[in-house]
Formats: C-alpha cells, sequence, structure tokens
C-alpha cells in the first residue's frame, strides 16, 4: 500500500451501491488492476453532483480516487460504456445483475483478476448487444472455472476414469460428473442428459459469444440452470439474492396478486413459459 | 485494579438510542444525549409526546399508504383531486416533493421500498399487492411511476409495468433529463441520450 500514491486512476464495473449518511452512497466496484473495492462517493445523491449517472450499478466508468482512511473517495468519474439496452429490458437487467452478484460474492476485496474482468465484460456487453439471456450460462461456467471451481466434466470428479458418452451424475459436491461406479460415493447430485453434458463441455472451452450463438431449447437451458445452480450454491454455501429475486419475477403469479388481478384477460408475462426459463437460477 | 467509573446507564442508554438514529455517529450521540441532561423539564416531555405521538397517532393510510393521522389520508378524501391517475413513489417524503412542485393533481401509491435484486428485495417485500388491488375499481386509467430514475427504480417500474400493463391500465413514467443547473459536461450518457430523445420544441 505504501507504494501506491495518495490518489490513483482505474477503471471499473459498477457492482452496487449502498447509501451512506444524508447524501453519500458507497459504491462496490471491479476493477482489472484493483480488483473488487469498496469506495465511496460523497454528495453523490445531490442532484448536481457530477458523478452521478457515471456510478450507477452496471456502468463501466474510468474513476478517479483517492486514498482515504477507512474507504478510499471517488473525486472524478465518467462512463465508459452504460449498457443502455440492458438499462431498457427488465429480463437483462435481472439476469447482469445475477452475473454482477456472483462476481461480488466469489472476488475478496483488492485481488486484481483481469481475466474475470474480462468474463464480466464480454456478459456485459454481450446482454447489451442482442445475445439471448441464457449468455448467463456460460458465465456462470466461465465463473467457477476463473475462481478455482472448474468443474470436472470429462473425466469422473471422484476417481477420474473416462467418462462415457451417456448421461450420468452431476453431483456439485463432488466438482463435477461422477461415474456409474462411483454413484454411490457421491453423497448427492442429479442425473443430467449427454446433451447437457456436451453443452457444458462446449461452454467451457469456447468464449461467451459462441456459447450465446448455440441455440438451447427450453428443457435443457433447465436443466443447466438446475445444474450450474447446485454448483454455486456448493461454493456460496447460500442462494443469490439476484437469484432469489429471479425466482419471484418469473414464477408464476402467487396467490395474492394472481386474485387480485381477477378477471385479466392476456396472460400477464410474469407466467410465461420464456421467463422462468430465462431466470438464471 | 479499580473499576473505572463508567457513564451512569440512564444517559449510556439515551446515547445508544440517538446513535442508532440515522447519521448520528457515536459523538453527536453523546452530545445529544448530554444536551437532552441539561435542557428543561419542558422541553425534555415535549420531545418524548413528540416522539410518542408519532408512534401512536401516524398510521399508514389504507388506500393509499402513504403516513396520515386521519384515514383515509388527506390525498385520498379530497374530492378535487382527480381519482384516475395514480402516481407511485418509493417512500412517503417523494409524496411531499412531488406536492411541492405542484404539478400533480391526482392520487399517490406509496411502495415503503423498491425493488432491489442485489438485497434480494423482491415484489413481495413492497406495497405492491394494494396498488394491483386499487386498480381493480376501474376507475383508474392512468398509473404514473415516479420511482428514482435508478438501476432499481427503472426495474421496478418495468415490473410494475409488466404486472398492471396486461389489464389496460396506462403506465408511464416520469421524463428523465438534466437537472436545472446541471453542466453538461459532466452529465452521464445515458441522461444526455434520454434527454435528447425527450426534447421538446422551445
Amino acid at each position: 500500500m505504501a507504494s501506491r500514491s495518495r490518489t490513483y486512476n482505474t477503471e471499473g464495473v459498477v457492482l452496487r451501491r449502498r447509501n451512506l449518511g444524508e447524501a453519500d452512497s458507497i459504491f462496490t466496484v471491479f476493477s482489472p488492476t484493483e480488483g473488487k473495492f469498496d469506495a465511496v462517493a460523497r454528495g453523490v445523491r445531490k442532484p448536481k453532483s457530477r458523478m452521478r449517472g457515471h456510478l450507477e450499478p452496471l456502468t463501466r466508468s474510468q474513476m478517479h480516487l483517492a486514498q482515504g482512511r477507512t474507504l478510499d473517495v471517488f473525486t472524478q468519474a465518467e462512463t465508459v460504456e452504460g449498457f443502455r439496452a440492458i438499462r431498457d429490458n427488465l429480463d437483462r437487467i435481472t439476469v447482469a445483475i445475477y452475473c454482477c452478484e456472483l462476481v461480488d460474492r466469489f472476488t475478496v476485496d483488492r485481488a486484481a483478476q483481469p481475466q474475470l474482468y474480462q468474463l464480466l465484460l464480454e456478459v456485459l456487453e454481450g446482454l447489451n448487444a442482442d445475445a439471448p439471456l441464457t449468455i448467463g450460462r456460460a458465465f456462470e461456467l466461465h465463473l467457477l472455472g476463473l475462481t478455482g471451481y472448474e468443474l470436472q466434466l470429462s473425466n469422473c470428479a471422484l476417481c477420474g476414469a473416462t467418462l462415457p458418452a451417456e448421461e450420468a451424475l452431476f453431483s456439485a459436491i463432488s466438482g463435477g460428473l461422477v461415474c456409474e461406479s462411483c454413484r454411490p460415493r457421491a453423497t448427492t447430485g442429479r442425473i443430467v442428459s449427454v446433451r447437457a453434458i456436451k453443452a457444458m463441455r462446449f461452454a467451457s472451452r469456447s468464449s461467451l459469444g459462441d456459447f450465446a450463438g448455440l441455440r438451447l431449447d427450453e428443457e435443457l437451458e433447465l436443466e443447466l440452470r438446475r445444474a450450474l445452480g447446485d454448483a454455486i450454491r456448493v461454493v456460496l454455501d447460500r442462494d443469490t439474492n439476484s437469484g432469489r429475486y429471479v425466482e419471484a419475477l418469473a414464477a408464476p403469479l402467487r396467490a395474492g396478486l394472481r386474485g387480485a388481478l381477477g378477471d385479466v384477460q392476456s396472460p400477464s408475462p410474469l407466467t410465461s413459459e420464456r421467463d422462468s426459463l430465462n431466470a438464471p437460477l | 485494579m479499580a473499576e473505572v467509573p463508567s457513564t451512569p446507564e440512564p444517559i449510556q442508554r439515551l446515547v445508544e438510542a440517538f446513535h442508532r438514529l440515522p447519521g448520528i455517529g457515536p459523538k453527536s450521540a453523546q452530545r445529544l444525549a448530554y444536551h437532552v441532561l441539561r435542557t428543561s423539564d419542558q422541553e425534555a416531555n415535549a420531545l418524548i409526546e413528540a416522539v410518542a405521538d408519532v408512534k401512536r397517532r401516524i398510521k399508514l393510510c389504507s388506500s393509499c399508504l402513504n403516513i396520515t393521522e386521519a384515514d383515509p389520508c388527506g390525498y385520498c378524501s379530497d374530492d378535487r383531486r382527480d381519482r384516475t391517475t395514480i402516481c407511485v413513489v418509493e417512500q412517503p417524503l417523494d409524496v411531499l416533493a412531488i406536492e411541492r412542485s405542484g404539478g400533480y393533481r391526482g392520487l399517490y401509491h406509496v411502495l415503503h421500498g423498491i425493488l432491489n435484486p442485489m438485497d434480494g428485495i423482491g415484489p413481495e417485500d413492497i406495497h405492491l399487492r394494494e396498488l394491483v388491488i386499487r386498480l381493480q375499481s376501474g376507475d383508474v386509467q392512468e398509473v404514473i411511476m415516479a420511482t428514482n430514475p435508478s438501476l432499481e427504480g427503472e426495474a421496478t417500474a418495468m415490473y410494475i409495468q409488466r404486472l398492471i400493463g396486461p389489464a389496460g391500465v396506462k403506465v408511464t413514467r416520469l421524463a428523465r433529463g438534466l437537472p436545472s443547473g446541471a453542466d453538461l459536461e459532466y452529465t452521464d450518457d445515458i441522461t444526455l441520450a434520454r434527454a435528447m430523445l425527450g426534447r421538446q420544441e422551445v
């Protein structure tokens, strides 16, 4: 820390915001050079603040910071990319926020992970363009790999034996696929189809963009979402907040709201199959 | 070793109570507590009364969920207000801000929160259900979303649009643009782009 000067420049993606006091906010930023860090923006909630808008969550910004006693302080910020197309679409917002939450939960403060940063930019750029929401699956898989939890997809995670081309047990707690003979040793898991195994293998060795080009049917997407959701839950030992939120967005209207809406003719998009299948968890 | 004499327990308790207030640090809390200690009984009682009254007499309007002393609240029971529009806001203070602007004469709906995926605040955690119930009467033709122009505010507005749009109610959003006194140079791209879209003939 001593070698760093009192002020520094960095770029980063704003992951989240917490309000502090009357007009300040604390932002969690993920930067390729600084890693994840929290910093304060003073007066950012006042209408005349010059940084407001440049530090919204889901914004890639160029920022200048000054070292503070406990938290560093933003002195300038300028948007590099605001991902406007994501902001205009509720489904894209939710997937993007889910990806940001994963980055937040899978990283520790001030540890640079340029590859993970690149991955985050890729998924945000994809969502900002016309990538299908299923790009989230490839993001999950790559994130697990980059943070040291790579899933074992070609050999048995327990004995290392080569897996035959057939359905297998996906055991998140064992770290990936498990062969027939090791099945009794894997405490939990779910059977995944050959298609799902192939899709995961493909995703793990190709870029997010290539995976986004893949047309996944709903059944396959759901299978991947459940399996990767298991893997993430095992690492984090909890559900993600935005994952639960997505669930609430996608779940059929709760009894109360359905009752309250009464005689609504057209089915609300909230109940559509498409929504619930594109949800990350 | 002798016990270090500590602050008398009642004062300590008051300091802690003040410390729990937003924006009050440990030093300010101490200063406030010692100030209360020095004030006259009358002033101290006035404070006690005021705090007690707020908790005793203020409730949520059964219709719009704004804070009120009488139920329904002043806005909901005012016949001169336009009953065909509802302005949806995050918190009671936003109602005051909009009233101050003098540009709105319809009804309100206070959500008491905002959808926040990162913190796991979902549709069940805010007063959304009540809004849907209000719309059932059929009187309302327009719902104005006046949530903050932040990521969460926008997400909330879009969610509500999805929820009630199919019921045939028009859902509108407050315009986004430059605040008065702003510097164009420091404005973020998104705001500027929206301001350009929403430009008006001079």
